[in-house]
């Protein structure tokens, strides 16, 4: 536990002082949003409140994408690998901190993305059962985050790893946006995404407990040379 | 095979490694008893570098058997990580972090009180500089950081590559004093092996991958 703290801090104080992750996504995911309101014009979106979620998803896919292809960027670039994993300390505490770094830099995003989502696409003043968003969003950003996490240590050392990472991420993370979405428009009355709350959240939870043990599992060996 | 407490601190029977087609490591043997320091010598490519890695079980061996203090690699790797202090190229910190955070970080990964860290910021001689980030540190205080770094939990086996790179006549000389006091066994790369007369117990010669 404490090389996972003491990883977590340094993840976090170097996103601190770099400032290199958290401003480029809120940028990206206001900025996707903004265009996309422009777009309409004063226009619904056709497709109503599941096509707007669908793309606030979208967006948020490709945000957590900035996240991921930087991680291990420091260590790739100062060739602090050797001192990392030359230590004693589990290998897995590596991935779980930078898991649990990219899960907070998510959660800081969305909690400049939704309202933004709200407030273009939703002006019908309805609102969401925040417990159901609030725990979908929560169990899909950790999905993303354990799974990017894992896949961008596979990769760290691979020349095309910028292209790579999304490939390889893309199809695995499809089950957990496919779900997230249905969850989201689910807490939207009085859509119904025809999923079950506990459902959708039994199936989050399933994929991030396997996410959670393969990363835990496997970190060790792919970022072994 | 001998028991870890009679073993020698390193044990290399035909190491290979390769890095794709190309052979960095050709079945090279050698042994460090306990408490000897030797010296790698050789050009630049020579493997004096993946050697190391492969010591300080960053590399995997190809083929061949590596043992550190009887243990044998990569299967007992989390076994002898404790006993490794690795310096490597890079000094393997983080240039954004102070270097006392840097030294907290591994302090956490390697189990040690903090009080460790003052300690040997006093030794490499980085008095005074533990709050600038390791960045806007010279060449050759980044170095000594390197070195603050892997005694800080007093290893037994230290494995130095090229660690005379960049430090000013002070830092050779912090340098000599730990590598007199250190009881445990070295392996060094160097260019410089002149500079190390008196302090080593024998050299390996390296050449395209192949003890020469």
């Amino acid at each position: 536990m404490r090389a996972y703290r003491a990883l977590l801090r340094k993840d976090l104080l170097l996103e601190l002082r770099g400032r290199e992750l958290v401003p480029a996504m809120v940028v990206f995911v206001v900025g996707a949003l903004v265009l996309v309101r422009l777009g309409l014009g004063g226009e619904r979106l056709a497709g109503g409140t599941r096509a707007a979620t669908g793309l606030l998803w979208v967006v948020v896919v490709f945000t957590s994408m900035l996240a991921l292809v930087r991680s291990f960027a420091q260590e790739r670039e100062h060739g602090i690998w050797d001192g990392l994993l030359s230590a004693p300390a589990d290998r897995s505490a590596i991935w779980a901190a930078r898991a649990s770094a990219t899960f907070l830099f998510l959660g800081v995003t969305q909690a400049v993305a939704l309202p933004l989502f709200w407030l273009f696409f939703l002006q019908d003043g309805r609102s969401p059962s925040l417990a159901v968003l609030a725990a979908a969003l929560a169990l899909a950003d950790l999905g993303v985050a354990m799974l990017g996490a894992l896949l961008a240590g596979l990769v760290s050392n691979v020349r095309a790893r910028e292209v790579l990472l999304p490939v390889l991420f893309l199809p695995f993370a499809l089950p957990l946006v496919s779900v997230a979405v249905r969850m989201t428009v689910d807490s939207i009355p009085p859509q119904n995404g025809g999923l079950g709350a506990l459902h959708g959240l039994g199936f989050l939870a399933l994929y991030d407990t396997i996410f959670a043990l393969l990363g835990w599992a496997l970190f060790e060996y792919v970022v072994e040379d | 095979m001998s028991s870890p407490e009679s073993a020698p601190a390193v044990r290399c029977d035909g190491l290979t490694r390769r890095y794709g087609e190309r052979v960095a490591l050709d079945a090279v043997s050698l042994t460090v008893a306990r408490g000897e320091r030797l010296l790698l010598t050789g050009g630049n490519g020579a493997g004096k570098t993946t050697l190391l890695r492969v010591l300080a079980t960053v590399l995997r061996p190809h083929a061949g058997e590596v043992a550190i203090d009887g243990h044998v690699l990569p299967r007992d790797a989390r076994k002898v990580r404790p006993a490794i202090g690795y310096v490597g190229h890079e000094p393997l910190v983080y240039p954004a972090l102070t270097a006392r955070e840097n030294l907290e970080l591994y302090a956490a990964l390697y189990g040690v009180g903090r009080e460790r860290i003052d300690q040997v910021l006093d030794l490499a001689g980085l008095n005074g500089r533990g709050a600038d980030p390791a960045g806007e540190l010279s060449r050759g205080l980044r170095q000594r950081l390197g070195l603050a770094r892997a005694m800080l939990h007093s290893p037994s086996l230290l494995l130095l590559d090229e660690p005379t790179t960049g430090l000013d006549e002070d830092g050779r000389e912090r340098l000599r004093g730990v590598l007199a006091a250190h009881r445990g066994a070295a392996v060094i790369a160097t260019h410089e092996p002149d500079w190390f007369a008196g302090l080593e117990h024998g050299r390996l010669r390296l050449a395209a991958g192949r003890a020469a």
